[in-house]
Parts: C-alpha cells; sequence; structure tokens
C-alpha cells in the first residue's frame, strides 16, 4: 500500500526539500517506486531535480480534477524516481482549494489516481499553517518535520502537534521529527540535541542530518546526494534517516 | 516509470561502444560503465509467455516480467531459491503473480534460455543535463551450457522518460535517420533459441495440419497420425518427471486422437496390426486415465472447496491429503507403465507401421487409395447424423450412460474436423465446431461431475480412517452435493444445446458440405 510522507514544518530554511529530493532518492535506489510531488511554488525541489518548475493548466486545473495528474509527471533521472513538479501558481494554491468543494480533501484527491502506481509519495511542503498545510495532513500518513537543534525549532514542533491534534480530523498523520541542519560545533545544537535524546522515544529519530556543504552544493550540481557525493557525511546521513524511517511506514 | 521502450538492431560490425562513440557525434549523450548482466528466461512447454509477447527473466536473484522486445518492466519479484520449476502458487503473492496467472494458469515455468549481455547504458542529456532519454546497447550471447557461446545480433534499447515525448521522438528520428537503425523484428529470446537450436514459441500440440483433398486416404492419415505420435513423444519426459499436470493431459488427448483416427479411418488400414494397435493404445489411455482424474480432481478443488463456506472447507483438508496420496500411487504406476519396454515397443511399432503404410499392399484395405476429401467428409457426415440421432432419443429419463455415449461421439467428431478442417470451408466448419462445443462442454460436465463424485465416494472408507476423518466426511458428502447439483444443472441445459447442434439450418449445411 502506498505510504504518503509529507516533509513539513511551519518554518522555512530546515533542510525540508534536501531531506525530500534525498529520502526520495534513497527510497527509489533501493526499488521502491517513488513520487516526489513538490508543493512549494519556489520549485526548489524540481529545480534540483532538473525539472522545469511547471504544470500545465496551474494549480487550479489540478486540485479541480481538470487536469490528468499522470500526464503532469515527469521522470526524473532515476528510473523509479518520478516528479509532479511545482508551479508558481502554487503560490495561491489555499484560494484555489478554498473554492472548491471540501478543500481539506483537495490534495488527496490528487493523489489519489496516482497513489497505486508508487510505494512511496513524498510531498514537500511550504511552510506556514494554511488551508494547504490542513490538506497536506489529511493526505499524509507521516508528517516527517526537520528540526534544527534549537529552542524555538522545538517550540515550532509543538505547535504542530497541538494544531494536528485539535483541528485536524481523524485519521491523523503520524508526526516524527529528525534533526536537520545539526553543527556539532555549536553547543546550542550539542545541548538541544542531547536533552532531546532519548526522550520523546518513537517520533524523534536517531538519524541526523548534518549542516554540510555537501547539502548547499545540491543547488550547484542539482543532484540529489547519492549522484554527485555518495559517501560523504550527509549523504549517509540521508541513507541512514531513510534505512530508519522506511520500517515506521 | 510507465515509460516507451523501443528495441532497434545494430547494424552488422557495430559494437556497443561503436555505437556509443557514434551518437556522441550526433547527440548531447554520457556514456556510463559497461556491465554484465546474466539473465535466464523462463517460460511454459508452449511457450505461454512468448506467445503473450512476454518474456519472464531471473537476474540476480529477481524475476521480472516484461516485453518480450522492448524489454520494459512490467513486474517482478524475488525468485525463490534454487527452483529449477515454478508454479504459480511457488511464486510470492504480488503483481507479478497476479499477472502471470490468467497467462500461464496452471502449467510450470522451466528455464528455456540463459543470455549474458554486455549492457552499455548511454544516457541522453537536455539543455540542463537532465536525462531525457535513455539508452542502452547490449551485446547477446547465447549460452548453452559449457564453453561454447553464441554472439547474437546486438541491439540498442530506446527507453522514453516520463513527461520528456519530444525529446524521445527526436532522438529516434535521429537513430533511425542519420544512424539508420531498424526496429528489431523479434525479441532477443527468439534470437537465443534459434541459435541454441530450440523451439521458438514453445512447443505446441496443436494439430495445425495442411491436407491436400485429393490426396491418398492412408496417406494423409499417416500426416496426422504421425503429428499425435510426435505430440505423445514431445510430452512423455515432462509426464514422466511430473513438470505439470498438461504434459500428460496432451499426451491423453493425443493417444485418444490416434484412436479416434484409427477407428473412423479403419478401412486405410489392415485389420490385424490395427488391432493390436487399438489394444495399446487403449491400454495407454487406461494406464494414463486414474492420474489425469486425481489431477482433474486437485486442479479442481480449490474452485470447489471455496464455493463450500469458510466453515466446512477446513473440514476438507484430509480430503484433500487424501487425493495427494492418491495421486503418488496412481502416478508411480503409471509412470513404471510408460517406462516400460511395453509402450516402447508399442510406439516404437507404430511408429515403424505408419513409415511401411502407404508403400503396404492394398487388398485388406479398402479405403487406403481412396481421396482423402471423400473419405473424411464421409465419415463427418456419418458420425454427425449418428449424434443427431443418438441426441433425440434422450429424454428426462434417459440413463447417464445414453448421454455418456453421446459424448464420446461427439469427441470422434469434433477429432475429425479437426483433422480434416483443411479440407473444408471456414466458414462451415468453425460454425460447427462452435456448436459442438457447447454441447460437448455441458455433456462433459454432466460426465466429469459425476466422475468426480463417484471418485470422491470410493474415498469414503479411508477418509473415516483419518484424523479429522468424520468432520472431513460430512464436508465430503457436501461436495458430493454440490457435484450432483451441477450434475444437474449441465442435464437441464443439454436440450438446448442439442437443439442449436441439430437445428434445421446446421444440418442442411452439414448434408450440403458433407454429404
Amino acid at each position: 500500500m502506498t505510504k504518503i510522507v509529507a516533509l513539513y514544518n511551519i518554518k522555512g530554511g530546515v533542510g525540508k526539500t534536501s531531506a525530500a529530493v534525498n529520502l526520495a532518492w534513497s527510497a527509489a535506489q533501493q526499488g521502491s517506486r517513488v513520487l516526489l510531488w513538490d508543493l512549494d511554488p519556489q520549485g526548489a525541489a524540481s529545480f534540483l531535480l532538473r525539472i522545469k518548475p511547471r504544470v500545465r493548466g496551474g494549480a487550479s486545473k489540478l486540485v479541480r480534477g481538470k487536469s490528468d495528474p499522470a500526464a503532469l509527471l515527469k521522470g526524473s533521472d532515476h528510473e523509479l524516481l518520478d516528479v509532479l513538479p511545482a508551479d508558481f501558481s502554487y503560490r495561491n494554491l489555499d484560494l484555489t482549494l478554498d473554492a472548491t468543494k471540501r478543500p481539506t480533501q483537495g490534495l488527496r484527491r490528487v493523489i489519489a489516481p496516482l497513489a497505486g502506481s508508487y510505494d512511496y509519495v513524498f510531498l514537500d511542503c511550504p511552510p506556514a499553517i494554511s488551508l494547504v498545510s490542513e490538506s497536506i495532513f489529511a493526505a499524509a500518513d507521516v508528517l516527517l518535520v526537520p528540526l534544527i537543534p534549537s529552542p524555538l525549532s522545538l517550540r515550532t514542533l509543538e505547535q504542530v502537534r497541538r494544531f494536528v491534534a485539535a483541528e485536524v480530523p481523524k485519521p491523523r498523520p503520524r508526526i516524527v521529527a529528525f534533526f536537520s541542519m545539526a553543527d556539532g560545533r555549536k553547543t546550542l545544537h550539542r545541548e538541544v540535541m542531547a536533552e532531546l535524546s532519548g526522550r520523546d522515544a518513537g517520533a524523534l529519530l536517531d538519524a541526523v542530518i548534518p549542516a554540510a556543504s555537501d547539502v548547499e552544493k545540491m543547488a550547484l550540481r542539482r543532484q540529489a546526494l547519492a549522484g554527485f557525493a555518495p559517501r560523504g557525511r550527509a549523504a549517509l546521513a540521508y541513507a541512514a534517516l531513510w534505512q530508519e524511517l522506511a520500517p515506521r511506514l | 516509470m510507465d515509460a516507451r521502450a523501443i528495441a532497434l538492431l545494430l547494424p552488422d560490425g557495430l559494437s556497443a561502444s561503436g555505437a556509443a562513440d557514434r551518437l556522441a557525434a550526433l547527440l548531447p549523450v554520457v556514456t556510463q560503465r559497461a556491465h554484465a548482466i546474466d539473465r535466464t528466461f523462463w517460460d511454459t512447454f508452449d511457450g505461454r509467455l512468448q506467445r503473450a509477447g512476454l518474456a519472464l527473466a531471473e537476474a540476480a536473484g529477481r524475476l521480472v516480467l516484461m516485453d518480450a522486445v522492448t524489454h520494459a518492466e512490467q513486474a517482478s519479484a524475488q525468485h525463490p531459491r534454487r527452483a529449477r520449476r515454478l508454479l504459480l502458487a511457488d511464486l510470492p503473492a504480488g503483481p507479478l503473480r497476479d499477472r502471470l496467472a490468467a497467462v500461464v494458469e496452471m502449467r510450470a515455468l522451466t528455464p528455456i534460455a540463459r543470455l549474458r549481455s554486455r549492457h552499455l547504458p548511454i544516457n541522453v542529456l537536455d539543455d540542463v543535463g537532465k536525462i531525457v532519454v535513455r539508452l542502452h546497447a547490449e551485446e547477446p550471447t547465447a549460452l548453452p551450457g559449457g564453453e561454447r557461446q553464441h554472439p547474437l545480433r546486438p541491439r540498442l534499447h530506446v527507453v522514453g522518460v516520463r513527461g520528456y515525448d519530444g525529446d524521445l521522438e527526436r532522438v529516434l528520428a535521429v537513430l533511425t535517420g542519420d544512424v539508420g537503425l531498424q526496429d528489431a523484428p523479434r525479441p532477443v529470446l527468439d534470437d537465443a533459441l534459434a541459435a541454441l537450436g530450440r523451439p521458438v514459441g514453445g512447443t505446441s500440440s496443436k494439430l495445425r495440419i495442411e491436407l491436400d483433398p485429393a490426396a491418398r486416404a492412408d496417406a494423409a492419415a499417416v500426416t496426422i497420425l504421425r503429428r499425435l505420435a510426435d505430440v505423445i513423444e514431445t510430452n512423455l519426459p515432462g509426464t514422466l518427471a511430473d513438470v505439470d499436470s498438461e504434459f500428460l493431459h496432451d499426451l491423453r488427448v493425443a493417444v485418444r486422437r490416434s484412436r479416434a483416427l484409427q477407428r473412423e479411418l479403419r478401412g486405410v488400414f489392415s485389420p490385424e496390426p490395427l488391432r493390436v494397435f487399438r489394444d495399446g493404445f487403449r491400454g495407454l489411455q487406461v494406464l494414463t486415465g486414474p492420474t489425469r482424474d486425481l489431477d482433474v480432481q486437485l486442479l479442481e478443488f480449490g474452485e470447489l472447496a471455496a464455493g463450500m463456506g469458510k466453515s466446512t472447507a477446513g473440514d476438507v483438508a484430509p480430503l484433500r491429503q487424501l487425493l495427494e496420496q492418491r495421486l503418488v500411487a496412481e502416478r508411480r504406476a503409471m509412470v513404471a507403465g510408460l517406462r516400460s519396454q511395453r509402450t516402447h515397443a508399442l510406439l516404437d511399432n507404430w511408429a515403424d507401421y505408419l513409415a511401411g503404410l502407404v508403400a503396404a499392399p492394398e487388398g485388406d484395405r479398402p479405403d487406403a487409395a481412396r481421396p482423402i476429401a471423400d473419405l473424411a467428409a464421409e465419415r463427418i457426415g456419418t458420425v454427425y447424423r449418428r449424434m443427431v440421432k443418438m441426441g433425440r432419443a434422450i429424454d428426462d429419463d434417459s440413463p447417464h450412460e445414453a448421454l455418456h455415449d453421446l459424448r464420446k461421439k461427439g469427441k470422434e467428431l469434433r477429432y475429425l474436423l479437426e483433422f480434416f478442417s483443411s479440407l473444408y470451408p471456414a466458414e462451415v466448419v468453425k460454425p460447427m465446431v462452435t456448436t459442438l462445443k457447447g454441447l460437448q462442454d455441458v455433456l462433459g460436465r454432466f460426465q466429469d461431475r459425476e466422475v468426480q463424485a463417484d471418485l470422491l465416494r470410493a474415498l469414503g472408507d479411508d477418509i473415516a480412517a483419518m484424523e479429522g476423518g468424520a468432520a472431513a466426511l460430512m464436508a465430503m458428502g457436501v461436495l458430493v452435493e454440490r457435484l450432483g447439483e451441477q450434475q444437474q444443472q449441465a442435464r437441464a441445459q443439454f436440450a438446448e444445446s442439442f437443439a442449436q447442434f441439430a437445428a434445421k439450418p446446421q444440418r442442411k449445411i452439414v448434408t450440403r458440405t458433407f454429404g
């Protein structure tokens, strides 16, 4: 059965896109059929995979069921990884969803006809809590939350948890977090990770994604890490993250 | 995924790396490292996958079902370790098994060829360096076992990337235009099988015989009977090795067809040798009957038990176990009989007799030199009219035997139509076969259910003596009852099927065509 994993955080710049691209690649590398939907109007995930961030008919036709999502897919450089690209019209996705019946089901409706063809669907989500987020919560089996090890990040994780518990009807997505962009040289990062280590068992993964220059280079190389630095610290960390996450899905 | 794939042949003398160099001058490509892939191809004995345009290849512990020509993957699964024969039940549940089920049915998959290919992946890129078309040049070699190898014609596989159809068309235009490559006319597996001297498309048990209407009847009979002897011979090893149930089925059909022809064209044979061979072939039929009956019972067991409801279905396990034990014992006896000197002598003598038949004296063979079209028409017309007479005499009070006899006659007519279909217009033979098939299905169901019920009843004492026997006996009662119901349903359908078979327009056509 297809599992839908949404890379989500209210905050931006926490490593959602890098995680979405590298985890999707890791899953494909292991033989799974994978779809990555780049929901961020900035189109960073599409850019990293060298795919034009453009969807014929835009967000409006897509969520109103007027476009065939299968016809909008693009194959990536990995044979088992397809991409539903970003589109600049996604900036108005809130309004577009709001104009449909049962707006929180909008994204689920788009994914439904595609789901059977894939083992995993990754959603690279825009930051914020909005109608788009609610639609993501309704579609996803797991909200995978990247956290920069700082007190403020932990606060946003709590906000997400409270929001999902209070506002999202069942079945709710499971919330799983991991540390991202962790810098071992920073005392604060070390302290926050040490404090949380062992707590929150099951909801906080052990794998930690380091703040590494390889991750920044992805934008230059326009490839997943496995494509140009497969033995680097960051690539191995994402592979470990997938190894830890996959059995929980 | 779901990408369009095309296979092209590389011209003679152009290697994979040569092709890559030539492409580099025409397209923005990146060539990757070449690698070797060892694949074993699997199919049923009768080549069901090949005939469906599919190929099942095993490589690195996985079974992959793919398009035979383009090798576009359709489903895959882990290969059950060390298996040299695969039935559907041996495969893990999932898309591969589901996809294969409709094609291979009850037949076993066995390895049919091994290929080692050198693959050279070549990616075509767009202006930002993204892969928009995947190519891989393949240099295949068929491996017959041992040291000898058969190099096959190299190919270039072209696989589109989803959402980049325009690029695929552009690349294909270059490959077929500028480079002059042509579509591969047939699968690489066909090339391999041909190189290895193995049958392409599997081994069929179908007759497919073209006869000359003016040919001597004995010569035509020899043509048909030799083909049938061939079917017996090719299915014998699989029957002895119990590869799957269909080897025995096809062998028995060929024996039954031979017997039908021996009977229907008896005037082309000398009476005494014919009597000996008819006895021998009847012996083969008797020898193989019990095993086939149990095969059928077990093949249909799941379906029958599934219709019983969950509460009773579990109780029939001892029954299945007993049927399987019986099958082992019957098979052992059958195999011994088939391996016997007597069977070998029968088949050898039959082949020798057929080889000398046309040249043999005709004194006691009154039909030997008659044109086959005349003799066959006479037999078809006679058997048809006999069936009409027999069927008309059947009413609700007729004994079962009357329906069984009609079925036997029907098989005879079916075989005659198959043997001699090339002599008569298809528009006559085909509808006749269709109505006959409809009737035979009903009669077959009627008789098979009776045989199955008798077989089950005969197991009653043994079942009762087994652990869990009481419950199994009760479940068996339910099964027998269901078989009885199905038999009655078949009987109720008889009148309608027979009416179609014996309808006036049909009778007229038979008279006009066969006299």
